[in-house]
This record gives C-alpha cells, sequence and structure tokens, in this order.
C-alpha cells in the first residue's frame, strides 16, 4: 500500500506539544523505508497518526483509504502489520495466543470458540509454527507471555504483525532488546518481505537503518532528511 | 488555620458527637439496667443447645444460607458483567448503551440488599427464592461497578496494540480487556461471595430464608442456648469462606 500524507499535524494540546509538525511524505507502495531520529522526535507518533489512532490535523491516505474516517480506519488497520515499541502483548495470555490474535478480524465463530478453549484454529497451525520456528520462540509459545524475556516477547510481537498476511508493516523499534543474531533474524524477516508488502521500521540503530534502501530522519516532528545514505550526524 | 477558627471547629465537633450520643440514647445506665437481660444471655451462651434435633435443623439452615449466598453470586455474576463490559470506559461499548448500563446499576445497588430482600418477600412470598434475588440484584449493581473499575485499569498498551490490527470493540474486550483484568475479576467475585454469606445470615430477619430465620425465632423466644448454638456455627461458616476464599485469591494472586 502507498502512503501520503500532507501537512500532518499531531498536538498534544495538554502538554502543548507539537509531535508531528506539517508532515508531507510520499511512500510507493512495496517500498522498505527506515525511521530515524532522536528520542522524542515524533517517530511512534508519525506511526500510530498512520493509522488514525491519534488526533491530526491534515490528511493521511494508505492504499487510498483514510484513517481519520470511521468506515475506512478498520480496513486500513486489517491491512497494516504493527509491531510496537516494547511489544505490548497481552500478559495473561500465552505467547501462542499472543502470536496468531492479530488475525481476529478474520475470525469466524468456530475460530472464535477453538481460541476460547486454548487451542488454534488449524488454518494458521502451520504459519504460526514456520514463523516461531524462523524467529526461535517454537519452545516458548505455550508460556503465559509474563513468563517470557523481553527479547522473546519482542519476537512474539513481530510474528503476531507477520502472520495475518499484511500490505503494510509498521514497525517501532522491533530489534529493541534482541541480541545481535535474533536482531539480525529480525531485521531479515522485515526486508525479506515481498515487493507487494510496504515497510516502515522506525529504529535507533544505524546499522539496521542501512539495510534499508531510503531513509527518512525526522527531527522536532519535521523531516530533516530524506535519502539512501545517513551518518550519526542527525542525532546533533 | 488560626487558633480561633481551630477552637471553633473543635467545639462544633464536640457538639454535634454530643448530639448524635444523646440522641441515640447510649448510656452507662441503660447498660447497668439492661445487667439482668445480659446476665440471661451469657448464661444462655454458655450453655448452646446441642441436642441432636436442634443441631439437625441448625445444619439444615447453614446448607439454605451457602445456598443463597451461591445462587445470589451466580446471578448477580451473570447480570453484573455484562453490565460491567458496557460500562468499562476502555470497552468502548456506544455511549447510550453505556450510560443506560450505568443508570441501571446504580439503582440496583443504591437500594440496601435488605430493602431488596423484602420487597422479594412482598412479591414471591417468603423463603430463600427471596433472599438469593434480593442478594442477585444488588450483587449485580455492585459487581457492574466494582469490575468496571476493575476492567479500565488494565494496561492500555496491549489494548491499543490489538485495535491497531484492526480487532472490533468485542474482540479487543476478549483478547486484551478481560485476560488482564481476570484475576482481579475473580478476586472480586469471591469477595462478594463472603459478602453475601454474611449478608444472608441475616436476611431471615426479613423472612428470606436461611439461618437468619431461625435466628430471629429463637431470639423471640429468648431461647438463648439455641441462639448461642446458631451465632457459633455463623461463626464456623464465615471462617471457614473467610479462609477457603483467602487461599484461592492468594493462588490467583501469585499466578497472574
Ligand atoms: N500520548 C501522548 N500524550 C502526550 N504527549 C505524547 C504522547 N505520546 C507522545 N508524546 C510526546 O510526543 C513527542 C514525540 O513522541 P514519540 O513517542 O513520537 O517520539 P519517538 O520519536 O518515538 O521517540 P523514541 O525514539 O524515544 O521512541 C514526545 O515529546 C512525547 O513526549
Ligand atoms: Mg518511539
Amino acid at each position: 500500500m502507498d502512503i501520503h500524507t500532507s501537512d500532518l499535524t499531531v498536538d498534544f494540546a495538554h502538554r502543548r506539544l507539537r509531535a508531528v509538525d506539517g508532515l508531507s511524505l510520499r511512500i510507493a507502495a512495496g517500498e522498505h523505508v527506515a525511521l530515524l531520529g532522536p528520542s522524542g522526535a515524533g517517530k511512534s507518533t508519525l506511526l500510530r497518526a498512520l493509522l488514525g489512532a491519534v488526533c491530526a490535523t491534515g490528511s493521511v491516505r494508505v492504499g487510498g483509504m483514510d484513517p481519520y474516517s470511521a468506515a475506512q480506519r478498520r480496513a486500513v488497520r486489517r491491512a497494516t502489520g504493527v509491531i510496537r515499541q516494547g511489544g505490548d502483548l497481552v500478559p495473561g495470555l500465552t505467547a501462542r495466543t499472543n502470536a496468531f490474535m492479530g488475525s481476529s478480524p478474520e475470525w469466524t465463530v468456530r475460530d472464535w470458540l477453538t481460541v476460547l478453549c486454548g487451542r488454534v484454529p488449524s488454518r494458521y497451525a502451520v504459519r504460526l509454527g514456520t514463523l516461531a520456528e524462523r524467529h526461535g520462540v517454537a519452545e516458548s509459545l505455550s508460556a503465559p507471555v509474563r513468563e517470557l524475556s523481553g527479547g522473546q516477547r519482542q519476537r512474539v510481537a513481530l510474528i503476531r504483525a507477520l502472520l495475518p498476511g499484511p500490505r503494510l508493516i509498521l514497525a517501532d523499534e522491533p530489534t529493541s532488546g534482541l541480541d545481535p543474531v535474533n536482531a539480525a533474524a529480525a531485521v531479515d524477516a522485515l526486508c525479506a518481505l515481498p515487493g507487494s508488502v510496504t515497510v516502515i521500521v522506525a529504529t535507533h540503530d544505524l546499522a539496521v537503518a542501512g539495510r534499508f534502501p531510503r531513509i527518512l530522519a525526522l527531527r522536532d516532528g519535521r523531516l530533516a532528511h530524506d535519502g539512501a545514505t545517513i551518518g550519526a550526524e542527525i542525532y546533533t | 488555620m488560626t487558633t480561633t477558627s481551630r477552637w471553633v471547629g473543635t467545639a462544633a465537633l464536640a457538639v454535634v458527637l454530643g448530639w448524635a450520643v444523646s440522641g441515640s440514647g447510649v448510656s452507662v445506665a441503660a447498660l447497668v439496667q439492661g445487667r439482668q437481660g445480659a446476665a440471661a444471655l451469657i448464661e444462655g451462651f454458655l450453655s448452646p443447645d446441642l441436642s441432636r434435633e436442634f443441631l439437625g435443623d441448625v445444619a439444615a439452615a447453614v446448607v439454605e444460607t451457602v445456598q443463597i449466598s451461591l445462587t445470589g453470586l451466580l446471578f448477580a455474576a451473570l447480570l453484573g458483567l455484562p453490565l460491567a463490559f458496557l460500562i468499562a470506559g476502555n470497552v468502548q461499548a456506544p455511549r447510550p448503551l453505556r450510560s443506560a448500563a450505568r443508570v441501571v446499576a446504580a439503582m440496583l445497588r443504591g437500594v440496601p440488599d435488605l430493602l431488596w430482600a423484602l420487597l422479594f418477600v412482598a412479591t414471591v412470598g417468603p423463603g430463600a427464592a427471596a433472599g438469593a434475588m434480593a442478594l442477585a440484584v444488588h450483587g449485580a449493581g455492585l459487581l457492574a461497578k466494582l469490575c468496571a473499575e476493575q476492567m479500565e485499569a488494565v494496561d492500555p498498551g496491549p489494548v491499543e496494540a490489538l485495535r491497531l490490527t484492526g480487532a472490533g470493540r468485542p474482540a479487543t474486550a476478549m483478547l486484551a480487556v478481560v485476560p488482564q483484568a481476570a484475576p482481579g475479576l475473580a478476586s472480586l467475585l469471591l469477595y462478594q461471595w463472603e459478602c453475601n454469606l454474611r449478608t444472608s445470615t441475616v436476611l431471615g430477619f426479613v423472612g428470606a430464608g436461611g439461618i437468619g430465620q431461625e435466628l430471629a425465632i429463637s431470639l423471640k423466644l429468648f431461647r438463648y442456648d439455641e441462639l448461642s448454638t446458631l451465632i457459633l456455627a455463623i461463626l464456623a461458616i464465615i471462617l471457614v469462606v473467610d479462609r477457603a476464599s483467602r487461599a484461592v485469591r492468594r493462588r490467583l494472586g501469585a499466578t497472574s
């Protein structure tokens, strides 16, 4: 899905803070983009705004749909896989349930019954197994999330985003808390997504950013850089 | 605060308290006057009625009390949990439904349970059914409010994460709100059961069944030996349930 914002602005009025400031951005369908910028630059807020999750002015189109229209918001979200900073899994449930709950909009009544009995509907089982194997959490699937390490949670969150087969991936620091091997596997998984999937990865890791053909940098909510390479100077 | 205003405040407080005490008729004289009654009471209490016949009655009353408390809890949960769902802000139920549920819950718990019992005795007649219905209705209002607060207190992160997958409001509630709130909800239900049990020991005073009915009869007949047995039985059930529910809650806490 392509992304098009014009004059997108997000104000947190109660803090008199403009987190995203008049951003106009074009990302083509299938493009893989890294999003850099100092802490507090507005990266997470921008990603949330693309899904209509914060109050914003200006306009956003994702795959031609408007996430700020009540009628189209769910369609945009269903087509998108999100990995949030820190994972944000549901702690009382198992890693397995968390890993495939992103597909809930497609569940039939039967699927719901299967899930409530603590099992995986069969049409997700193979895909879940493959993803869990690839990201090294196959043995942890039965454990409740609260017993997983930070890095294991992060990988379950990655699987949750990938499993429904999204056309847009928004990953907010998907490698935070991962050891180098698992971090590389996570980035590999994102980079290996087919050309039909648009990927935006917010990160503080310049090496991770270097794996992406296009690098955007935010600073105080504005676009500070848009190119193929970048150095550490954006942080100074 | 100045010294004067503090003195005025203290004096006003003393006047109000004095007025309340004198109005309620509490005095040492009243206690002394009642010493004969107290003596009879103590005598009765020291010789509880342990005849096989009466113990049978007590056991039946205890069983009925427990049944009332459990039935009351079951229907309070069946009625109160759906209301809690509608009330909880992070479930995002449609606004009119939410306000309606709030009003209904407030009315249910606003009327004291003993008053509900009187109303049900008047409609369905005296007996355990009236007591169970009273506990169900009052408990539903209480559970709706407390469970809604429990659900609102969950970590909002996973809730938003689920909403961002495109999940609808019921799906988000089922997958992100309830699993996080579950230990708290279970603990609330157990606590409500304890309260039900305490209340159902006095429901009998208004004719709504349970051990309170026996209590009222023995009290009217001045049978303090029977009263003693009944009070011991009540203490026993409350202690047992208290222990049991604390043990279960500790296990819930340990695994949450
Ligand atoms: N819900 C919110 N309410 C108020 N202010 C917020 C909220 N979310 C973010 N902010 C503020 O908006 C600004 C941008 O935050 P954002 O989370 O987008 O930064 P970020 O670039 O993702 O930073 P980091 O690299 O630390 O994750 C920050 O100053 C933050 O304090
Ligand atoms: Mg961030």
